[in-house]
């Protein structure tokens, strides 16, 4: 044996900001699965709610496009669609991307950092295109039929801006809390998560209990109103930061199954 | 010769299954080692102990000089290729060899692209449809032409056909001659490796049983035959790894033979043998016949 081991290159290529790059890259190289498939079925969704504003005006003759606008027919929750998407590719780019990683020589923290960059530019990149269609839909009085996809109940503030700081920070929290319970999956396995969920479960409970028997609801109701969308969106960003946090702690020890 | 792995008292336990048990050896620069052992022994749990993929219980390991557990500077210059390796969801080949290249500064596209035509690799088809040799080509290729400096190959081949096999041996040594670099293979055909391989470490139970350069050892194993009396009188007090009989003859298969024991034997009317690297470790990881007589 040897006394001297093999040393490294004083080289600057293994640097950490490289690779975290790498990672954010990796996320996104499959694009038509990160980025068209959504976009297709968003567009195909947007095409269906338009035959079904257009057959309702059409066919009963009833409301016109101005008042479809001020009934609730007006409204889908259609745009949730790409919520539920979104989660799904926290939870792969996580349980499968996270062990492949390590197969090309990313560390832990590596991938972790790469994987939250890709998540905030994907974010930002889905909230730009649900707000430039909410800014059209608006415009066109609701693709002209007083229809409402893109700027749904929740999402009516009159400023553009804060709409996409609203999407902006949707997004963000599902990503990270969705990435979040993955890197409990990768760490614990199922156990793991089913204890997570029981406790979650637990406190949601104990929370409903202590509002009911105390007769708060009022003021929970209360709190909401006062807040305002804007406000309860930005309060969405507590439990996204604190659920990044965690995964990165939680991912720091994980192993790969075999 | 540098060395690139060194572990010292490694050992890794889950609960109270021990996967791998006191494990100290060294791995040398620019060399192709064989990490053989039966399924379970621990072959897949140690490489990810080098890889800095699990961590251990004890011991250490200092891979390239340093522990490889989160060192961007040590993982940067590995590439692991295991047998069970999960993909990302609906990734296609094609998207596997474009990512490559961010992560390993010596890939070679040409080269990738040459073995994709040699192994057929469907580029644009989606990985879970991909057949079982399909998929162990995918990772034999990156493991290829990735060309890291430290690359683990964990049962690389499962599935791939005679032909695939060879072109693996073939692409691995011609590329091995220009881009020395260090492998470590880990298989359960010893035989079809075994010209391959400059080095073996057997694994049994998580233990290291076998250190030994490959010549070495195959070298000095060898089968002693003759009458029992004549083979008992040779054997004296050796250590026998198998004896079998067939009729009124005996054959022992015994380690560390050399040219003057040759003699001795053929001098005493006894038929020497060759083993193979298989057989010797077949041997050595089942339980030799006069132990598990003096068990039952």
């Amino acid at each position: 044996m040897t006394a001297i081991s093999a040393v490294l290159p004083a080289a600057r290529r293994y640097e950490s900001p490289r690779r975290i790059l790498a990672v954010t890259r990796l996320h996104f190289v499959n694009k038509f699965q990160i980025l068209g498939l959504p976009m297709i079925i968003l567009g195909g969704i947007f095409l269906v709610n338009l035959a079904i504003w257009w057959i309702i005006i059409d066919s009963t003759g009833g409301p016109t496009p101005q008042n479809l606008a001020h009934t609730h027919l007006g409204y889908t929750g259609a745009v949730s669609y790409i919520f539920i998407y979104t989660l799904i590719i926290a939870v792969q780019a996580i349980s499968r991307t996270f062990p492949f990683s390590l197969g090309f020589g990313v560390t832990r923290r590596d991938f972790y950092l790469g994987s939250a960059l890709a998540f905030v530019a994907l974010s930002l990149g889905f909230a730009i295109v649900l707000t430039v269609m909410s800014v059209i839909e608006i415009a066109t009085g609701g693709w002209g039929v007083g229809g409402r996809m893109f700027a749904p109940l929740y999402f009516t503030d009159p400023s553009w801006l804060l709409r996409f700081v609203m999407y902006f920070c949707a997004f963000l929290f599902v990503l990270f809390v969705g990435s979040a319970s993955a890197t409990m999956f990768v760490r614990w396995r199922a156990t793991g998560l089913t204890a997570f969920f029981a406790i979650i479960a637990v406190i949601l409970l104990g929370a409903v209990a202590y509002f009911t028997l105390d007769h708060q609801w009022p003021a929970v109701g209360a709190w909401f109103t006062s807040t305002g969308p804007v406000g309860v969106t930005l309060w969405t960003l507590l439990p996204a930061v604190v659920a990044a946090v965690a995964g990165f702690f939680i991912i720091r020890r994980a192993t790969p199954r075999n | 010769m540098t060395t690139v792995v060194e572990a010292n008292g490694l050992t890794k336990r889950f609960g109270k299954f021990t996967a791998v048990d006191d494990a100290s050896f060294s791995v040398e620069e620019n060399t192709i080692y064989g990490l053989l052992g039966r399924n379970g022994a621990g072959k897949t749990t140690m490489m990810q102990l080098l890889t800095g993929q699990q961590f251990a219980s004890a011991g250490s390991i200092r891979v390239f000089g340093e522990s490889p557990v989160e060192n961007a500077s040590v993982l940067g210059r590995i590439c692991f290729i295991k047998e069970s390796q999960s993909y990302p969801e609906d990734f296609r080949p094609k998207h596997v060899f474009a990512s490559a290249p961010w992560f390993f500064e010596n890939w070679d596209a040409e080269f990738a692209q040459r073995l994709i035509a040699e192994f057929r690799v469907p580029v644009n088809r989606r990985i879970k449809k991909l057949s079982r040799g399909q998929l162990s080509a995918v990772g034999v290729i990156v493991g290829l032409a990735s060309r890291a400096p430290l690359t683990f190959f964990d049962e690389p081949y499962l599935g791939l056909d005679a032909v695939a096999r060879q072109i693996f041996y073939d692409r691995l040594l011609e590329d091995f001659a220009e881009h020395p670099r260090t492998v470590i293979l880990s298989t359960h055909l010893i035989d079809e490796v075994s010209a391959l391989l400059e080095h073996v470490i057997v694994i049994d139970e998580g233990k290291i049983i076998i250190d030994e350069n490959a010549d070495a050892l195959r070298g000095e194993a060898a089968t002693v035959s003759g009458t029992k009396a004549s083979v008992d009188a040779f054997v004296g007090a050796r250590p026998v790894l198998r004896r079998e009989k067939l009729g009124g003859l005996t054959s022992v298969t015994l380690e560390h033979l050399d040219s003057a024991d040759r003699k001795t034997a053929v001098a005493a009317g006894l038929e020497l043998g060759p083993v193979s690297l298989q057989q010797l470790i077949v041997r050595k990881t089942s339980i030799p016949e006069t132990e598990f007589g003096a068990q039952s």
